[in-house]
């Protein structure tokens, strides 16, 4: 999928830098980006480190296991194969878990270690599990969108809370429609693999 | 209502370290070499990342320097228009699958030249809370994972994407008129 996106997104670019004008500054963009990718990576390390070591000790004292059996009603109707396994069901546990509470940045270290565990069923190809997983990751329920509010009080908003509601509304009917969808292009998601 | 959505969320991640904190300290059993596995895998896993990361972003920052957002920005301004979403937020919301730091970026932009409480400002407020950057997350998640064929992950997850964005414009359109 990195192959094609990569081809898909060089040629667009190309096509708009002639086309724009803008052709001149690709160059250099091309190479910023390379250089971003290692600032991310720099930036991600602390955390994921911490965050894995940090969810290794909870699910190690049981923490993990009682947050999933609490959350199981919920989880394990969106997740049905990924429950069947005790380690799926805990990393995905903590990184829903951690990605409702927006824990700081938390969610992309563990929902990277739950994607690790979820594909150990089918290597090299997604499963319905996984594909639902990565959907969620990019529309998130988040309980508390503390950043949200942050950016709107450093604004000068009158009430920075104010939004809160219809970001609820809007979350979980986008979550919703996320596992829905995922679930409707499975056939079309085999053809295509 | 202000406790509860900015002082609790600050005090979240050391109120988890001090959970975690307790098990470390037991003598009973090694927690701490529980930790140390568990972050070396994660040290693993990051580093790991960084050549699928090199390729992607190397790939988006070009996008951006074409002018692509906005040559599309401003051809769907009326189509927009049509089904409720103002135009003002289409830069943002063409953004947004890409890159997170400039989809921030564009929201504070968007609230300095509108105002907070306008409503472009609100719309792109209620998006950027169940949208996040689907494009990075699909090929980190599945890159982190090994996996090469993702299936029907980008394409769900770009359509969810359209469906938060209307909903978003409609739901701020009940909330606050407009």
């Amino acid at each position: 999928m990195l192959g094609k996106c990569f081809f898909v997104i060089v040629l667009l670019s190309l096509v708009f830098g002639l086309f724009t004008g803008n052709a001149a500054a690709l160059g250099n963009a091309a190479l910023d980006g390379a250089a971003r990718a290692v600032e991310v990576t720099l930036s991600l390390v602390g955390m994921t480190a911490l965050w894995c070591g940090v969810m290794r000790v909870f699910t190690e004292c049981g923490t993990v296991r009682l947050l999933s059996r609490l959350l199981s009603p919920l989880l394990r109707p969106v997740f049905p194969g990924a429950w069947q396994d005790e380690r799926c069901r805990e990393t995905v546990t903590a990184a829903v878990t951690a990605n409702m509470l927006g824990l700081g940045n938390a969610s992309t270290p563990l929902a990277l270690t739950a994607m690790r565990e979820l594909g150990r069923a089918s290597p090299g190809e997604a499963t319905d599990d996984m594909v639902t997983f990565a959907v969620l990751g990019t529309a998130p329920f988040n309980i508390l969108p503390a950043t949200l509010i942050a950016l709107r009080r450093a604004a000068g908003s009158a009430a920075p809370c104010a939004v809160v509601v219809p970001v609820w509304i809007c979350s979980l009917a986008a979550a919703l429609f996320g596992i829905l969808l995922s679930r409707l292009l499975r056939k079309a998601g085999r053809q295509h693999a | 209502m202000t406790f509860l959505l900015e002082t609790l969320p600050a005090l979240l991640v050391p109120l988890v370290l001090a959970l975690a904190a307790f098990p470390l300290a037991s003598s009973k059993k090694d927690y701490v070499s529980a930790f140390r596995a568990g972050a070396e895998e994660g040290l693993r896993t990051a580093v790991g990342l960084l050549p699928s990361l090199v390729l992607l972003l190397t790939a988006l920052s070009m996008l951006s320097a074409s002018g692509f957002v906005e040559f599309l920005a401003s051809h769907l301004a009326g189509a927009c228009r049509a089904v409720g979403i103002p135009a003002e937020i289409l830069p943002l919301a063409l953004t947004r699958p890409f890159s997170g730091a400039a989809s921030t970026a564009g929201y504070a932009e968007l609230m300095e030249t509108y105002g907070p409480d306008r409503f472009p400002a609100l719309c792109a407020a209620v998006l950027m809370g169940p949208s996040d950057t689907a494009v990075y997350v699909v090929s980190v998640y599945f890159s982190g994972a090994g996996v090469g064929r993702t299936r029907h992950a980008l394409p769900a997850a770009l359509l969810t994407g359209v469906f938060a964005l209307v909903l978003a414009c409609l739901l701020c359109r009940l909330f606050f008129g407009g």
